[in-house]
């Protein structure tokens, strides 16, 4: 099957000055063959994890759907930020950072849908392990829901990778439910090759004392889109965004990163650090959304931006929206080059210039890679960032 | 610790939303709406010049043509069809104080001019309604060779081509609807031209009001800072409260040339049935500095962001501002920089306060241009928020073009500390003058910025807000 996108995702929460061209992200390609619209079979599937395969798209978000009130639980009838833009994809089974176009993409191709539930306190140490080995000029949309029932664990790592020169077509949607207390851990690798078209949605959300941690690493591909929303819908529920990126030639990377905090005492933190190289170009949207209703929350939002090339270009955008007063919400971001104190201190150990920027990139990225929780993929992708570099 | 949480009330304004018994007889107003005929009626009104009649009518076709911003507040509330576009009172231009009307004079009086010009500060020029009907620049100052004047008569003096090649340069219609809207309707206005190397010891002050219902406010401010010159502008608005919405379009333009230093320091206090939509922009040249000193605490809908252009090398800007939303307010509020030379730097630091279902949003974008080698920026918002029915949303935007930049941000939502409250209750002070003086400290890093009467009027409004009193 071959398609032409073009697909309004990553709208930023609020609208802002059109100049920044940060208020949302255009995917317009044409003629984009799609040859697989399932995910491959787990290379790693731990005992204890019960698995659907081929679901349809929608029949696949009814989980989300039956419980949309607690969800989108929020007290009171208070305004909105200014040019509020949320209504935009309410009609989303359970709502995404990229957006409602990647659910119509996904329909209209036909992805089928592989659900994996983990009954109630049954928690699953080893990881579920799904790697898409893409070869060149192939296209695969795929779609995952992964559903941790009270008191459960289950972790999945899901790695995308091709021979570097590679080119092709890679979407994937992923929704989650962490319901009272159970844990969702979620890896994301990403190592297409430099001619891939690549976009990766996440929509998710917690019930109380639930929690969704969710590690990604952007290291490839030619035009990246990435986004996740997840709803802190209860109380106490957390999410932690850890992000590492390496841009390099005229390569393009467009996030959009949203935690919805509606319960009380609910816990975000979103960090995002990497590297931009020769003409590449990245913007990066955060959001924390403290909702009337999410006293003594608590979100940290921060991004650290490496920039090694007079050519690049860097779009920041960190947005906090509060409608609660007993909430504590910051974000802060450092953007530039090495320090030249860094780089004298190195020199005088001996260290050149040169070795200290790829000591520093892989600082950056080593510490997203060894969150791995799987020794043989974690020594793959350090070597990965090693032989980039 | 919730017996500790605030309790804020709406307090009673009308000290700061005073409006004089007077008829409005005296007052001469076009017909509502805003179309060709209206536009070449201001004109000949003005006795403009005829590439400034041209100029309104070219800016009426971009504002006809163009559409609303698509960000920010809703304005959904503003009927342009309502609003009166020029009202001008009879009086004429006045030399002294003397000759002033009384109506005016109490007016003024009540605006505390004449005792800023017993404090023998600088000449003050008054916008009454749409027109300059009091103008006044010390001896002293002008002996200086500083041009302080109304912007309608200087087009008439020497100074017009210097006008006519700076007019809406830095503020092109073609930005938005409403600068496009200014372009064609603007009147009253201040220019000020300060030559090479004078440095103005006192500051110049303006004050604005809007005083009859259903009149737009339109006035053009053009400051010109030459090399090495040195000067402060004070802009304080208030005005009086209207069914009708009232809408302020107004634009500042300040060009600061090499080595030159300009603060602009504005207390904003419209009434809360304001549209407050005034543009700001400097531009700065090699080694200049851009002061701008913020308080936004009145109008019911503000959009107000004052953008610096930092053209020249080792060019610099600091902008401090705070915002004050309260009931019915709806305030978006910050500030823009662009950072086109070498070793620029920039300084942004706001604190917004949200109480009373108010909404209060900070705004900003950072762009730093590839020409902008060792560029420096640095943003600091802080945003209090006082209940839980009110808005504090913090909205900034960076665009990095230059890997030879240091760009730091960072921002902080959060409430009154109990800790804090406790801690200083513990020293025997009650638990309101604790909150007050909390909010004051919040607010220190603008008032001490102003000069005295201003900080001290703010000051007063924050006690007030807070206290309920």
């Amino acid at each position: 099957m071959n398609k032409d996108l073009n697909m309004k995702v990553n709208v930023l929460p609020v609208l802002t000055y059109g100049f920044l061209k940060v208020n949302d992200s255009t995917v317009s390609e044409s003629d984009i063959k799609i040859d697989s619209v399932t995910t491959p079979d787990a290379s790693k599937m731990p005992k204890g994890i019960d698995v659907k395969r081929g679901v349809d798209f929608i029949e696949a978000g009814e989980i989300f759907i039956k419980n949309k009130d607690r969800i989108m639980y929020t007290t009171g009838d208070f305004a909105g930020p200014n040019a509020d833009t949320s209504g935009r994809n309410e009609n989303q089974a359970i709502r995404t950072g990229m957006g409602i176009d990647v659910d119509e993409l996904m329909i209209s191709a036909g992805a089928k849908c592989d659900v994996y539930t983990v009954e109630e306190n049954v928690k699953v140490s080893e990881p579920v392990i799904i790697e898409y080995k893409m070869k060149d000029g192939e296209g695969s949309i795929s779609s995952q829901v992964i559903h941790a029932k009270k008191g459960s664990e289950i972790s999945v790592i899901l790695a995308y990778e091709s021979e570097k020169e590679f080119g092709g077509f890679h979407g994937i949607s992923t929704r989650l439910l962490a319901e009272e207390d159970a844990k969702i851990n979620l890896y994301k690798i990403q190592m297409l090759g430099d001619k891939f078209i690549h976009f990766d949605d996440i929509g998710g959300a917690c019930f109380k004392g639930g929690s969704i941690n969710i590690s990604s690493l952007e290291l490839g591909a030619k035009k990246t889109w990435t986004g996740c929303l997840v709803n802190l819908a209860e109380k106490e529920a957390e999410l932690t965004m850890d992000m590492g990126y390496l841009v390099r030639y005229d390569n393009f990377l467009d996030v959009n990163y949203i935690a919805d905090q509606r319960g009380k005492n609910t816990n975000s933190v979103m960090h995002a650090k990497g590297v931009l190289m020769d003409s590449a170009t990245k913007v990066f949207r955060g959001t924390i959304d403290f909702k009337n209703g999410s006293s003594g929350s608590a979100g940290d939002e921060q991004e650290d931006t490496l920039m090694l090339s007079p050519d690049v270009i860097n779009r920041s955008m960190p947005v906090i929206l509060c409608q609660e007063e007993d909430v504590d919400g910051r974000h802060g971001a450092t953007i530039g080059q090495l320090g030249e104190d860094l780089l004298f201190y190195m020199q005088t150990r001996g260290i050149d210039e040169e070795e200290a920027k790829r000591m520093m990139i892989r600082a950056r990225l080593d510490s997203v890679a060894r969150t791995i929780p799987d020794k043989e993929l974690e020594q793959r992708v350090i070597f990965y960032i090693q032989n980039i570099i | 610790m919730s017996d500790n949480k605030q309790k804020v009330v709406e307090i009673d304004r009308s000290a700061y939303e005073f409006k004089d018994i007077e008829t409005e007889k005296d007052f001469y107003r076009m017909e509502e709406g805003l179309d060709e005929e209206t536009v070449l009626k201001v004109s000949a009104e003005k006795n403009d010049p005829e590439w400034m009649r041209d100029f309104r009518l070219k800016c009426l076709k971009i504002y006809n043509e163009m559409e609303m911003p698509k960000w920010g507040p809703s304005i959904e509330g503003l009927d342009m069809d309502r609003i009166t576009s020029y009202v001008r009172h009879k009086s004429e231009m006045k030399n002294s104080w003397e000759d002033v009307p009384e109506d005016i004079k109490n007016t003024f009086e009540r605006l505390g001019i004449p005792q800023a010009e017993r404090e023998s500060l600088a000449g003050v020029g008054a916008q009454y309604d749409s027109e300059l009907v009091y103008h006044n620049v010390k001896d002293e100052v002008a002996a200086q060779g500083v041009i302080y004047t109304d912007l309608e008569s200087a087009m008439k003096t020497e100074y017009a081509d210097m006008i006519k090649s700076h007019f809406m340069t830095l503020i092109p219609p073609t930005d938005h609807k409403f600068a496009a809207l200014h372009g064609a309707v603007w009147s009253g206005g201040s220019f000020v031209y300060v030559p090479k190397g004078v440095k103005v010891d006192i500051p110049l002050q303006s004050y604005f009001r809007l005083n009859a219902a259903g009149a737009g406010q339109f006035e053009h401010t053009l400051i010109i800072v030459d090399e090495g010159a040195d000067l402060h502008f004070i802009e304080g608005c208030s005005a009086p409260k209207y069914n009708v919405a009232n809408l302020h379009a107004g634009a500042v333009e300040l060009f600061v040339a090499k080595n030159a230093r300009l603060r602009y320091s504005t207390i904003e206090n419209w009434s809360k049935n304001m549209y407050n939509l005034n543009t700001k922009r400097a531009i700065i040249e090699e080694n200049g500095v851009m002061e701008w000193v913020s308080g936004s605490f009145g109008s019911h809908t503000g959009y107000l962001y004052p953008m610096t252009i930092l053209k020249g090398d080792h060019s610099q800007m600091e902008f401090t501002g705070i915002t004050f939303a309260g009931k019915g307010q709806n305030l978006d509020t910050g500030a823009k920089v662009v950072h086109q030379g070498v070793g620029t730097t920039s300084v942004i630091n706001s604190k917004s306060i949200s109480k009373d279902g108010g909404i209060g949003t900070y705004r900003s974008s950072v762009v730093i241009q590839s020409s902008a080698k060792k560029a420096k920026a640095s943003v600091s918002c802080d945003s209090l928020m006082v209940d839980s029915i009110s808005r504090a949303d913090t909205i900034p935007g960076m665009d990095i073009r230059t890997d030879d930049a240091d760009v730091g941000h960072e921002a902080k939502i959060g409430r009154i500390s109990d800790d804090a409250i406790f801690y200083l209750m513990s020293r025997g002070i009650s638990e309101e003058d604790a909150k007050a003086m909390i909010v004051s400290g919040f607010a220190n890093p603008v008032s001490k910025e102003l000069p005295l009467e201003y900080a001290v009027e703010m000051n007063n409004l924050i006690k007030l807000e807070m206290s309920g009193h």
